[in-house]
């Protein structure tokens, strides 16, 4: 492991000035699962290390109006225990136990989930279903970002130089939305996904209303599968064979890699699975 | 190949005490258990990615690093062997001067033409296993010193056989074996990844140059590079049956890719040859094993030795002719199964006892596999339920022609307790616990502070062989058996004299001496105190040879065994037909290891074997790639967790009395492990109608074997 300077900062501005002055030669630290793991396999070239674990800005999860608020802090330990976010926003609660260990959800953060910006990161696919935005600092002040326009690929964001992620806002759920995320692994815990799908469905007069596909792992970054959801969208009957077809389209908005945990080609076919799989768990679909 | 090692930069660098290299080496440059192939520190060729080509001795740890990368060393690109059949080509590159065939074994029995004639039905498949990493807690690592007055080399370390890397160290650094102490530490697991040299050697090297205090551990992420494999294997099988499901004949082929250097895969070979047609009669045979060189890593010695890749190729076999025979599993292998007196796949005759019988009824009243189709009832549409079996065999200790014994001594202390000193080492499994209980039972005492037992040490402790091959228990449990018999013969003796009462009128019970009728004459304490007193305390000796077959199969060293254990499984899967991913959900382990002696010792070995049997059938693999590690680190080697573990595990223990057993009892350590897989990958077809033919049995390997759902 590489030497490297830490500093621990009381709180956002602090954080950002900082961070403004160390400019790219710098990293925030909050759980460390992502970063202290990076470090050790010398893959970490800044040289300042910012903690901002403990920034009260950046943590708790709060109820405003009709919108939640997650400090980029909030452990995915804290997600899964959360009574708010079991009752308006279940999905990011199912993903959250997915996640690693007891031990990498206690410390794992959802920032550094967002931040890491892994295709694998199991909590950034029903953030694109929920159409999350992102509050960012920085000394120039604070905007608000789609989450779809925050990932630029594998490890890259939009993120500037003395830029930090504040906090993540959702929706509350409404009656007739339901959803539904998988995670494919090469085992049943502490393990990255080979892919992964998620899916909110709002459903009235037994039609699909709206909806909202995911996919993880299946290419540079999370993304949506909007050819899929385009078609599904008003959908009143659900034949086994037309909605397998429909999920074949899935291959047309994917491009994923081969490593060691599955080839691209597995991916490419398992992905219009993984989609049916978690339709078939919202709707009632017949031979 | 090695053009040119720079190590002037790094000697430079403060705090840097020691850079060695083969120059510094003043025996033999090489070490391995059956020939010496392996450099301990390479000169000419790097075979692969982690062969070492310098030891670098620092003040600390951190300064290691840019020690290591102040070292130059060139290299020219040599080409790589990857592919085992390959190899066997006339022109592949060589891996070693004397060719890519470390070792072929050929056994032919009766007359496979005929058998084939005879067979109403041949099944043909070709089978491939993966590479296994042993994966124990902790990982290699140890210290030494040596002590310049007293001209002794003291390593403390875990291994498998301390007498051995006495003799391995001793030739390398060309020292008298006696000036060499080896302190086998108690260790977090070996699986057999322990038995071949690990740090020993090179800490042997710096202490003896630096004359100071060493420490060196391995980093997982370098363990999982440098350490032995189980040996990946191609396996070919072409067996012929009757209709009734007689088996008539088996031509089998197995390709074992043994890495860059032999290590102990050349008798790993003959095992699985040995074991290669199952515990079945196979009247006509003919089976060749190879064991190739490549620049794969190193496969050696790991649980189960060679035998688990042929089980999962055999069972494999057995159930397709199950199912295409239209039989019932368990039938047909009843039909088939090894009885006393029967000969096995190699020609050699059973004579020790056999459980096979009892673990087939066992299984068959089973519900999990009696009522098979009602759990299939269960399955919903894209989670189908399946059920498989498998049984195996394996033999006990080393074989034929090798040195294989027990030795224990025993010594009377002064207070009425003993000091039982075993060869046998603790790695993980209860050794000493073990020998407690059995010291404990043949010395007639209960209280367990009285015994205390000390393992591992080459000063102090007898040579015991090495810890592996199942064997340990039952080799040092011979030795205290009839070392304690001897000191219970020469107290009875003293009681004699000192009492004035006829030995066989003498009798023990729980440390306390008493006559016929039942009267206290005096106890161990008393006594001890009184042989003090005379300077006669008692010291015992007890020797034992592992029983090995009186026959030799030629060409196959080390065949046949003798004893033998037997196990068998049941597997529940469910997999999930639209991802591939498959579940042990039950799992039953019937395991024949003669009587048992330490019950939770004997649940742990069993539990502990269906769940590495488990990674083994489903997602354990070391991929290399080009001589390149893909998986260096358990973030991506994977081994089950207990989030996938059966949420059920029976283990039923079948004992079969072997009379040459201490208390009747074989080894188990490995054969727990054997049938799992293939059981599981049976349960796959069950539940699927689809074959796995390729361990591990990866959610992509088994969704490509469904193909698409099928189209209704
Ligand atoms: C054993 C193990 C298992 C794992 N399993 C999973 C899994 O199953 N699923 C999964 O998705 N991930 C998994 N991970 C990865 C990791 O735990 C998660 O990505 C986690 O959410 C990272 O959060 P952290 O707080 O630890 O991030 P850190 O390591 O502290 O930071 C990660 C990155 O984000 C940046 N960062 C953090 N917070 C901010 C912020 N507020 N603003 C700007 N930048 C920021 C950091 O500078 C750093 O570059 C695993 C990791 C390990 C070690």
């Amino acid at each position: 492991m590489r030497e490297f300077e830490y500093y621990k900062v009381k709180n956002l501005k602090e954080a950002i000035n900082l961070s403004k002055k160390f400019g790219k030669n710098k990293r925030f630290l909050a759980g460390g699962t992502d970063l202290i793991v990076r470090l050790k396999d010398n893959l970490i070239k800044e040289e300042n290390i910012i903690d901002i674990k403990n920034i009260e800005e950046l943590k708790g999860i709060k109820e405003v109006e009709d919108e939640i608020h997650i400090g980029s802090l909030v452990t995915f330990s804290e997600i899964i225990e959360s009574d708010i976010l079991k009752k308006y926003s279940p999905l990011i609660v199912e993903a959250s136990k997915k996640v690693g260990s007891p031990q990498i959800r206690n410390k794992g953060t959802i920032g550094g989930n967002i931040c890491n910006a892994s295709p694998a990161g199991d909590s950034i696919p029903p953030l694109f279903c929920e159409d999350a935005k992102f509050f960012l600092e920085s000394t120039n002040g604070s905007r608000i970002v789609n989450i779809e326009d925050f990932f630029k690929g594998p490890g890259k964001t939009i993120l500037k130089e003395d830029e930090i992620l504040v906090k993540i806002i959702l929706k509350k759920w409404k009656e007739n939305e339901f959803g539904f995320f998988n995670k494919l692994g090469q085992r049943n815990a502490l393990t990255i996904a080979i892919a992964s799908s998620c899916i909110k469905i709002k459903k009235s007069d037994g039609k699909i209303e709206d909806i909202k596909i995911s996919l993880g792992s299946v290419s540079p970054t999370v993304i949506r599968a909007k050819k899929v959801e385009n078609i599904l969208r008003g959908l009143k009957e659900y034949k086994k064979d037309e909605i397998i077809k429909i999920c074949d389209e899935v291959k047309e908005e994917i491009d994923p890699i081969t490593d060691v945990r599955g080839s691209r080609e597995y991916r490419i076919e398992v992905s219009k699975y993984l989609v049916f799989e978690a339709l078939n768990n919202l709707l009632n679909i017949r031979g | 190949m090695i053009k040119k090692i720079d190590i002037s930069k790094a000697l430079k660098l403060n705090g840097v005490v020691a850079v060695l290299t083969y120059n510094d080496i003043p025996g033999l440059n090489g070490f391995g258990i059956a020939i010496q192939d392996q450099p301990v520190l390479c000169y000419d060729k790097v075979r692969y990615i982690g062969d070492a080509v310098a030891l670098v001795a620092c003040e600390t740890k951190e300064l290691l690093d840019k020690a290591i990368d102040l070292i130059e060393v060139e290299y020219e690109p040599l080409p790589v062997v990857e592919d085992p059949l390959k190899a066997l080509e006339k022109d592949s590159p060589k891996v070693h001067e004397n060719g890519n065939i470390h070792l072929h074994t050929k056994i032919d029995k009766g007359d496979i033409e005929k058998g084939f004639k005879e067979a109403d039905l041949i099944i043909e498949n070709e089978y491939r296993t993966g590479r296994q990493e042993h994966a124990y807690l902790e990982t290699e690592s140890g210290f030494a010193f040596y002590d310049e007055d007293e001209d002794l080399l003291t390593i403390f370390c875990g291994g498998q056989y301390p007498f051995r890397d006495q003799i391995q160290i001793a030739r390398v650094l060309a020292i008298d074996p006696r000036k060499i102490r080896i302190i086998d530490e108690p260790m977090g697991g070996g699986f057999g990844g322990k038995d071949e040299i690990t740090t020993q050697i090179h800490l042997a090297l710096l202490a003896y140059h630096t004359k100071r205090l060493v420490k060196m551990e391995i980093e997982r992420d370098e363990s999982i590079v440098f350490s032995w494999k189980k040996h990946p294997m191609i396996l070919r099988y072409k067996t012929g049956v009757k209709k009734d499901g007689t088996l008539t004949s088996n031509e089998i082929y197995i390709y074992a890719d043994t890495g860059a250097y032999a290590s102990l895969g050349g008798p790993i070979v003959n095992l699985a040859v040995e074991h290669s047609c199952g515990p079945y009669r196979v009247p006509n045979t003919h089976i060749e094993g190879f064991c190739i060189y490549t620049n794969n890593g190193v496969s050696g010695a790991f649980r189960g030795f060679g035998v688990n890749q042929v089980t999962f190729a055999m069972e494999s076999q057995m159930d397709e002719i199950a199912e295409k025979l239209n039989m019932d599993p368990v039938l047909l292998r009843r039909k088939n199964i090894l009885k006393k007196g029967d000969e096995t796949g190699i020609g050699s005759k059973i004579e020790t006892s056999i459980g096979l019988k009892k673990i087939l009824d066992e299984i068959e009243k089973h519900p999990l596999y009696k009522d098979r189709e009602k759990n299939k009832i269960d399955s919903s549409e894209y989670k189908k339920y399946g059920v498989g079996i498998a049984i195996s065999y394996q033999g006990t200790g080393l074989g034929v022609g090798l040195p294989d014994y027990g030795a224990c001594w025993i010594e009377m202390r002064r207070d009425g307790g003993f000091n039982v000193y075993s060869g046998s080492v603790e790695i993980g499994q209860q050794m000493k616990t073990t020998l407690k209980l059995i010291a404990l039972e043949a010395l007639k005492i209960s209280d367990e502070d009285k015994v205390f037992i000390i393992t591992g040490d080459t000063s102090i402790t007898p040579d015991c062989g090495t810890t592996t091959a199942s064997g340990a228990t039952y080799r040092s449990r011979r030795a205290i058996e009839i070392a304690s018999k001897k000191m219970i013969d020469i107290l009875k003796k003293e009681v004699n004299e000192i009492f004035n009462i006829p030995t066989d009128e003498i009798k023990i019970e729980d440390g306390i001496f008493k006559n016929l009728n039942d009267e206290k004459i005096t106890t161990y304490e008393d006594l001890a105190e009184i042989l003090y007193d005379k300077r006669r305390l008692p010291k015992t000796e007890g020797h034992f040879n592992f029983p090995t077959s009186k026959t030799k199969i030629p060409g196959a060293f080390g065949l046949p065994h003798y004893i033998f254990s037997f196990s068998g499984a049941i597997a529940l899967v469910e997999v999930n037909i639209l991802t591939g991913k498959t579940n042990l959900i039950k799992a039953v382990n019937l395991i024949d290891g003669g009587r048992v002696i330490n019950k939770i010792g004997f649940e742990g070995q069993s539990e502990g074997g269906i769940v590495m049997g488990m990674g083994y059938a489903l997602m354990e693999d070391v991929i290399i790639k080009n001589g390149e590690f893909l998986v260096k680190n358990f973030s991506t080697y994977l081994i089950p967790t207990s989030m996938d573990s059966p949420y059920q595990i029976e283990t039923i223990p079948i004992e079969s009395f072997e009379e040459l057993g201490p208390y009747g009892s074989k080894g188990i350590g490995e054969t727990t492990m054997v049938p799992i897989a293939p059981a599981i990958t049976n349960a796959i077809f069950n539940a699927t109608g689809k074959r796995i033919k390729q361990t591990p049995a990866t959610p992509e390997r088994v969704f490509f074997a469904l193909h698409k759902l099928p189209e209704k």
